[in-house]
């Protein structure tokens, strides 16, 4: 009986042990998760994220941490496969220390991480993945997505080119092939066609992630004359498809809208005139981001340490470590400045509006954030030796979010022409 | 339909080009040592990385953009002067007469070496040098305007293609590769050397892979992980061509680059897949390639 006891008292030890940190005493550190590219062709994109991860940690503790705590951040290269990422979120997770994690950048990770966040209940931030269907089911407890979602992000695309160009009449799409490339193409059509069904589609053409030679898909494309060539191609892949396009004549003779060009304003020489935008209002240069002195010294201080400056991926993530910051106040402030759970961390996530370093976010019951929009068109700069995004507009991320619980696909195909006049001009945020 | 056969054609030509260069030196590498080098690709990467860096230096030095064109070349050179005899004398030798298992395990294992290397040495972020394309300006054909460049890619493959055959059928050194192919053993019993043999055959072959790489850059820089991508199409060309054939392997990078431009223009969610549904079709019809046969061995 004794003997039973001991076994049934070390058991219990052991369990309370391996158990989540409930609410309790501060600890020495809190242990963070950030995924990303830090290898791949997709390291382009990845990297501005895992910089800005570094920049925003070293300054948060410098700041003395949160409420004290030093935060202490692990990060994972997404690029050893989506197999690999999951069995590192499941290595992390089972250490109690790590509370939160911030994770992933690819849509296709996030989808594959979702059973595992709900299953092992820590609170997980998708810092860059936009795949509307992540939180589609509004069921998700764990996984909180401040930074908007593909449906706002792609329809703000076309209705942006429908105000600059309303006549288009031709368009041609170039998206990555898989998850996010095939929503961004079939969001960016059917919010076209909603509005314009004579519009004609006369290409549309998915190379595969990690493409180097795009100079088929760029005859193809001049073959096709289309009026308007939409991609949401990144990282190396749009700095080749770029760096290829761009001696063709691709830019000149059509309009050209890269969703994700902001990323390469810094390397490419892209021409005055092409449309890009930040997925997000993550523009470092915007009037809101630059009214922000805590956003001009972010900037600083990162054109410091690293040579550039930042790339919307940067302003996703340091504004998904303000929002783990925040949250943690805030969980802290409901429990009497207790250091919180990962329960409790998680219900301060779920809810209320956040400052980021270019905005706010406005997180809804299903856990998705309420974003505006940012996009604008290449112009030359006198200030940098990069062509900067100007004729910008701010549209309201709440406006276009599709309300929780509607099929986001039915939502776009309702969008019509008096929503197209009801929102802001193009060259309108100044 | 002219408008669409020039572009088909260009495209289909110019994709064949840059896959030529590594399917050949494979194929050239398999039919003279009998390896099967999985390393392969990482020459052509490594051929990447270090030709963008040369091209990058002779920019940032301030001389004059022309010698880029030199710089591809001379990095595929010094790379296979490095990396050929170096990598034959050890490893590759050591496999020689080994089971096909334990020569594809022994390559793979220095792929993954060379792999983490390239990281180590040239990082995780792409690199590009655009100068030799943007130099040699471009030329409209109808609406479609292609780069000269991806013409010269064209004419120096079929430069390549007469090149190794002319070595082989008018040089001293290519008889004696032949050769060995033919009979190796008869080969040594007359006295051909063949250790030396082996080793400017494989350092040929990394010259031809690093020069594929050296090529690429102008328009598709170098990044992590195009190494493995490449040498799986390699592998599709060679095994279409018939391993150990040259002209092979430069009639099945003309397929597989015909059979990748038709995807794209007509059904381009096809795109990844078609020069393996091709590779299937041909080894379903014929087990030994286009060229090859499983008789008499030829090169």
């Amino acid at each position: 009986m004794m003997k039973m006891t001991w076994v049934t008292a070390a058991a219990v030890a052991l369990g309370a042990a391996m158990t989540p940190l409930h609410a309790q005493e501060k600890p020495a550190s809190v242990g963070v998760g950030v995924f990303t590219f830090t290898s791949g062709p997709a390291a382009a994109y990845g990297m501005p994220g895992k910089k800005a991860a570094d920049l925003m940690v070293d300054q948060i503790n410098k700041a003395g941490g949160i409420a004290g705590v030093p935060i202490k951040a692990t990060v994972v290269d997404e690029g050893q496969g989506t197999e690999g990422v999951i069995a590192e979120y499941r290595r992390l997770a089972s250490n109690p220390e790590n509370q939160v994690m911030i994770a992933a950048l690819s849509s296709s990770n996030c989808l594959a991480l979702k059973p595992a966040v709900e299953q092992l209940k820590v609170p997980t931030i998708a810092w860059n993945c936009d795949a509307h269907q992540l939180l589609a089911d509004g069921k998700s407890n764990y996984y909180f997505r401040p930074n908007g979602n593909t449906v706002t992000e792609f329809a703000a695309y076309a209705l942006y080119l429908l105000q600059k160009n309303p006549n288009v009449k031709r368009v041609a799409m170039l998206n990555p092939d898989y998850a996010m490339g095939h929503d961004a193409a079939n969001v960016f059509s059917a919010t076209l066609k909603a509005i314009r069904p004579d519009i004609e589609i006369v290409a549309n053409l998915f190379p595969k992630l990690g493409t180097a030679n795009f100079q088929t898909e760029v005859s193809r494309l001049l073959a096709a004359q289309p009026d308007v060539v939409f991609s949401a191609l990144w990282g190396a892949d749009l700095s080749n498809f770029v760096r290829q396009a761009s001696p063709r004549g691709l830019f000149s003779k059509s309009q050209v809208i890269l969703a994700l060009g902001e990323t390469v304003l810094q390397q490419n020489t892209l021409p005055q005139g092409v449309i890009v935008g930040v997925l997000g209002d993550g523009w470092w240069m915007s009037p809101d981001a630059q009214a922000r002195p805590e956003t001009k010294r972010f900037v600083e201080e990162y054109k410091q340490r690293f040579g550039e400056y930042p790339v919307f991926p940067s302003m996703k993530m340091a504004n998904a470590v303000i929002y783990m910051k925040d949250a943690y106040v805030k969980a802290m402030a409901a429990n009497g400045g207790k250091w919180p759970s990962r329960d409790e961390l998680a219900k301060a996530m779920s809810s209320g509006s956040f400052d980021t370093l270019t905005g706010t976010s406005t997180i809804r019951k299903d856990n998705e954030g309420m974003v505006d929009q940012v996009i604008g068109t290449t112009v030359k700069s006198p200030d940098y030796s990069f062509p900067v995004i100007g004729d910008m507009v701010r549209y309201d991320g709440k406006v276009l979010t599709p309300p929780q619980g509607e099929d986001p696909m039915v939502w776009v195909k309702s969008i019509n022409a008096d929503l197209l006049k009801s929102l802001p001009k193009p060259g309108s945020y100044k | 339909m002219l408008g669409l056969i020039i572009p088909l054609l260009v495209d289909s030509l110019t994709s064949a080009a840059l896959i030529f260069f590594v399917a050949v030196g494979l194929t050239l590498v398999f039919s003279v040592l009998r390896v099967l080098n999985v390393a392969h690709g990482s020459f052509y990467s490594i051929g990447a990385y270090v030709a963008a860096s040369l091209c990058l230096w002779v920019i940032s030095a301030g001389l004059s953009p022309w010698l880029t064109f030199v710089a591809l070349l001379a990095s595929a050179v010094i790379l296979a002067a490095l990396l050929g005899p170096l990598v034959q004398s050890t490893l590759i030798q050591w496999t020689l007469g080994k089971s096909e298992a334990v020569q594809i395990l022994a390559t793979f294992g220095l792929f993954l070496i060379l792999e983490d290397l390239q990281r180590i040495v040239f990082g995780v972020s792409s690199i590009a040098e655009d100068t030799p394309m943007t130099l040699l300006g471009v030329t409209s054909i109808g609406s479609v305007t292609y780069l000269n460049y991806q013409i010269l890619l064209i004419i120096a493959a079929i430069i390549v293609v007469f090149g190794l055959r002319m070595m082989l059928v008018k040089t001293r050194i290519g008889k004696l590769l032949s050769a060995v192919v033919f009979d190796r053993e008869m080969a040594l019993s007359v006295g051909i050397n063949t250790k030396r043999l082996f080793t400017f055959a494989f350092t040929l072959g990394v010259f031809l892979a690093a020069l594929g790489g050296a090529l690429a850059v102008p328009t598709s820089g170098a990044a992590p992980g195009l190494g493995a991508e490449t040498i799986v199409l390699a592998f599709a060309v060679a095994a279409i061509g018939g391993l150990g054939q040259i002209e092979g392997a430069a009639l099945a990078a003309v397929i597989v680059g015909l059979a990748r431009v038709v995807a794209i223009y007509f059904a381009p969610q096809l795109e990844a897949v078609a020069p393996y549904i091709v590779m299937l079709v041909v080894l379903l019809i014929r087990p030994y390639g286009l060229f090859g046969n499983d008789q008499a061995r030829r090169i």
